[in-house]
């Protein structure tokens, strides 16, 4: 009958993907169960402690993986802290929004030891309303340059790691050449510049915040809105994210750009036809802190995190071989990519005046970018 | 069931929209929040904007996309010819590929200074396709294949006699399809379109990525616009959600008012498997229109990133294998995610096909009271954006006492696979609701009558009629979580990164190539996977066949 045997199919076919189910659900549970630090066991080695409740009674601290929110450095920064301390690391990697959703979400039981991100008002935010670890001071304080001294509150919540341009000015050397390219943050809205250029969008991408908050805030409310204003009806582009600009630049589409620091350089790395001006004002800075969560239940090894990545060993590393490599240490005696611009000049809003101010600007360059 | 459609997608949700009348419930404090914000969609501009956008987008691509799906499906299910089994595949890659890579595809095709202009010399492309007209037609040839899946899925049986009346009694070919045919496809093509429409409304990857050429914020562009602002706004988050859920409600009456008062379940004993047939003549005309339009709906999209990921880093310069071996050299993330993602998919797929399965069947064969909560809240999950969705899972499975019961299920895989059954269960109930609508209850009160337990009226009699739609449902639920982002970028536990991760990080990070390579790489390797599985189970279908003849 062919019903019967179609029957048996289809109970076959259940049986099969209700098996696989289990089997997939297997596997998981045999990878939480298993302790071993090889690299598949590494990951189900945090949620033990979550999963079984009797694990975290009597946690053994050391054997408690520390967990890091990083947006950057997700590739490399592991195996160096690992070899380095003997501590064992995780890793949640994301965008800014992705991260500051999980923090503020995991709010009343968090997840997170230490926070490592380009978002110096965020968290500067973060420690005002006392998640942070307040106080501490990391042993090699006495290193950090004179700008990344400056930048320390005094409540002592976050610490800098490096800072890089939030954007530099990156013009096509098909359409521009060093002298005809916008030297200036004003020659963006010079006419002759007319529809030729680009920026990421301060509502949805991360470094361009910094970047329209140090107008904000260095020329006043009113003045910065009337700058951004100008921009829009010289017809900048304004793109979702900073990959998008980097690839309109390259594509052509637009001439001259506002972008990110190290995208910049990828692009002129890579071959593109493309340079770099930093204005002579100085470029505004995104600055990369590290600060460990008040309720910390590693804070040995998360103050060992910390140190570590104020150590000028580690920020040379960074430099050398990482992703970012693109910014100014926070350690004296380590040296920036030697292609990044000795006069490069870094100039920022207040942590605490753009985290205070960051709904509202946001809102209204949201708000613009639909006219 | 609906315990378990609350307490998976119902239960984050609402804590979402909780936190916009009580921030702070979560974390220990009780205070009323601002309902005004509820109204700032009418007030903000960049809100009301993306309303509009979005509405207009959902139903322009619904239309269109239902129209050609259907017609799609129509004509493959009934007429043999080559190049048939390509566009199977086809609407298998485009229901998988993250939305955010076709767009990606079409962007590097159409951009004033893409493909098009430069390879091709056709300057008009940008013009055309960066318009609202332009986004509704890039839209429908990526959301079509809803649509074709679920009115494909209804045709596999078919009631020959109620044509063969019609043609008895002298109507045309054309007059039976318009007056027969179509119209007991309704319940089908009326979830296909739904699905369009959740699934358009809440797409984020597109609007955002062609916004880097053209700016048509929608509504869930607007709620990451709300999340990337600190202090974050989870609030205006809720608040735009809000409006999606209330769209999907109503475009939900719209689909009931005009399905009110009729009734679909034709099949009976005398229903066939409808096997396509070799068309008198023509056929190679149809292989031919399916061809060009493949051309268009496959090869531009992924035809770009398959040109993106054989171009060397270098500009200008030549073809290479680089990114492809790259994806193996070096850490081994993507192996992992990819892992990870398949591991995700299945468990989702699995459990989401026995939820969808009996969700379905409570909708089609009770007359429970709930009903119609249970299908508004079937399809939430597909329209409300996955960041949401991830932050209300967060908000549910991460309370601190949960961990003395073990079910601290954020920071585990456990949480992922949560998250793919509420993305996989709108698909699957829409297209097991689809074709249950055509099996008649008296069939199964046939078997009660014989004594047929309840599980084994469903195993012996109801499932082996909706074979077909059980396999799309499944494969398609797998298929599209193994790369669904959204919900797994604010949910994967530490060190446990999934494909999507992966992939979107390359891209953020500019290595388009690479990012390319990924995904052609998982998505192939996907589609494989479900074509072995589908051809497995027609392979057994046609041996049953042969041994009993």
């Amino acid at each position: 009958m062919p019903a019967m045997v179609r029957r048996k199919t289809v109970t076959a076919l259940l049986a099969l993907s209700l098996s696989l189910a289990v089997s997939a659900c297997g596997a998981q549970n045999a990878s939480q169960n298993a302790a071993g630090p090889a690299a598949e066991g590494q990951a189900p080695a945090g949620t033990e402690a979550s999963t079984a409740p009797e694990a975290s009674t009597a946690p053994s601290k050391s054997d408690e993986p520390l967990v890091v929110y990083l947006n950057d450095f997700d590739e490399i920064i592991q195996p160096m802290f690992e070899q380095a301390t003997g501590y064992k690391l995780e890793l949640v990697s994301g965008n800014g929004a992705e991260l500051a959703s999980r923090i503020e979400a995991e709010k009343g039981n968090p997840h997170w030891d230490v926070v490592w991100m380009d978002s110096m008002p965020l968290i500067d935010q973060l420690g005002k309303t006392g998640r942070l670890l307040e106080g501490w001071t990391p042993a090699d304080i006495g290193n950090l340059t004179d700008f990344a001294s400056g930048l320390v509150p005094a409540n002592g919540t976050y610490y800098p790691t490096g800072a890089h341009a939030a954007a530099v000015i990156a013009y096509n050397t098909k359409a521009f050449t060093k002298d005809t390219a916008p030297k200036t943050w004003a020659d963006l809205a010079d006419a002759k510049f007319k529809n030729a250029l680009g920026m990421a969008d301060p509502a949805v991408a991360a470094p361009a915040y910094p970047f329209v908050s140090y107008f904000f805030q260095s020329q006043g409310m009113d003045a910065a809105k009337g700058y951004f204003d100008s921009l829009f009806k010289n017809g900048m582009h304004v793109y979702p994210k900073n990959p998008n600009v980097a690839k309109a630049l390259t594509g052509g589409e637009i001439k001259a750009a506002a972008l990110q620091e190290s995208n910049a350089y990828a692009l002129k790395n890579k071959g593109e036809p493309v340079d770099i001006i930093w204005p002579a004002e100085g470029a505004p800075a995104s600055v990369r802190v590290a600060a460990i969560q008040k309720e910390t239940k590693h804070l040995e090894a998360a103050k060992a995190f910390v140190e570590f990545l104020l150590d000028p060993a580690t920020q040379q590393a960074l430099i050398d071989k990482g992703e970012e490599s693109y910014f100014e240490p926070s350690a004296k005696g380590v040296n920036a990519k030697a292609d990044r611009a000795g006069d490069a000049k870094l100039v920022l809003a207040e942590a605490a005046w753009a985290g205070e101010h960051e709904g509202e600007i946001k809102q209204w360059f949201a708000d613009k970018a639909v006219k | 069931m609906l315990a378990v459609l609350f307490v998976l997608i119902l239960l984050p949700l609402l804590a979402v929209v909780i936190q916009v009348l009580f921030p702070g419930i979560f974390f220990g404090t009780l205070k009323t929040g601002d309902l005004s914000l509820l109204l700032d969609i009418f007030r903000r501009p960049l809100w009301y904007a993306s309303l509009k956008n979005s509405v207009l987008l959902g139903l322009g691509t619904t239309v269109l996309a239902t129209l050609l799906g259907g017609a799609l499906a129509f004509a493959r299910s009934r007429w043999a010819f080559p190049t048939a089994r390509l566009l199977d595949i086809s609407v298998w890659l485009l229901l998988i590929t993250p939305s955010f890579i076709l767009a990606q595809g079409w962007v590097m095709f159409a951009a004033p200074d893409g493909l098009a202009a430069q390879r091709l010399g056709w300057d008009g492309a940008s013009a055309l396709v960066f318009q609202p007209a332009g986004l509704i037609a890039v839209m429908t040839l990526s959301k079509f294949p809803l649509a074709y899946l679920t009115v494909k899925a209804a045709l596999q049986w078919r009631v020959e006699r109620l044509s063969d009346a019609a043609r008895l009694s002298g109507a045309s070919p054309w007059t039976v399809l318009r007056t027969v045919e179509l119209p007991l496809l309704l319940p089908a093509i009326a979830s296909g379109a739904m699905l369009v429409f959740m699934d358009t409304v809440g797409d984020f990857g597109l609007p955002a990525s062609i916004a880097a050429v053209f700016r048509f914020p929608t509504l869930p562009y607007s709620i990451y616009s709300a999340l990337y602002t600190s202090p974050i706004r989870f609030d205006m988050a809720g608040a735009l959600s809000f409006y999606l859920v209330l769209l999907i409600a109503l475009a939900m009456s719209v689909q009931l008012y005009a399905m009110r008062k009729s009734r679909f379940d034709f099949l009976s004993s005398r229903a066939v498997e409808s096997q396509p047939r070799r068309p008198a003549r023509g056929g190679s005309l149809l292989a031919l229109a399916n061809s060009a339009f493949l051309a268009i709906a496959i090869g531009i999209p992924l035809g770009s990133n398959l040109l993106m990921s054989l171009q060397g880093d270098s500009a200008g310069g030549g073809f290479t294998l680089d990114h492809y071996r790259a994806l193996f050299q070096g850490d081994s993330r993507l192996a992992q995610g990819l892992a990870h993602s398949l591991e995700i998919a299945l468990t989702a797929a699995a459990i989401g096909l026995v939820v969808g399965f009996l969700t379905a069947y409570v909708l089609t064969y009770t007359s429970f009271r709930l009903k119609k909560t249970i299908d508004v809240l079937s399809l939430v999950s597909l329209a409300v954006p996955g960041i949401v969705l991830g932050i209300g899972y967060i908000f549910i499975w991460n309370q601190a006492w949960l961990q003395h019961i073990g079910l601290l299920l954020y920071g585990t895989p456990w949480i992922l696979a949560l998250g793919g059954v509420a993305g996989a269960i709108p698909v699957i109930t829409r297209i097991m609701a689809g074709a249950m609508a055509q099996v008649p209850e008296r069939l199964l009160a046939a078997a009660q009558l014989q004594g047929a337990g309840f599980f084994s009226r469903l195993r012996t009699v109801l499932a082996p009629l909706v074979k077909g739609a059980l396999l799309s449902a499944g494969l398609t639920a797998f298929g599209s979580s193994v790369f669904d982002l959204a919900l797994s970028s604010v949910l994967y536990p530490p060190n446990y990164m999934t494909l999507p991760v992966v992939i979107n990080k390359a891209f953020e990070d500019l290595r388009f190539g690479y990012a390319s390579a990924a995904t052609l790489t998982g998505a192939g390797l996907v589609v494989l996977i479900i074509l072995s599985v589908d051809l497995l189970a027609r392979g057994t279908r046609r041996r049953s066949r042969r041994t009993t003849s």
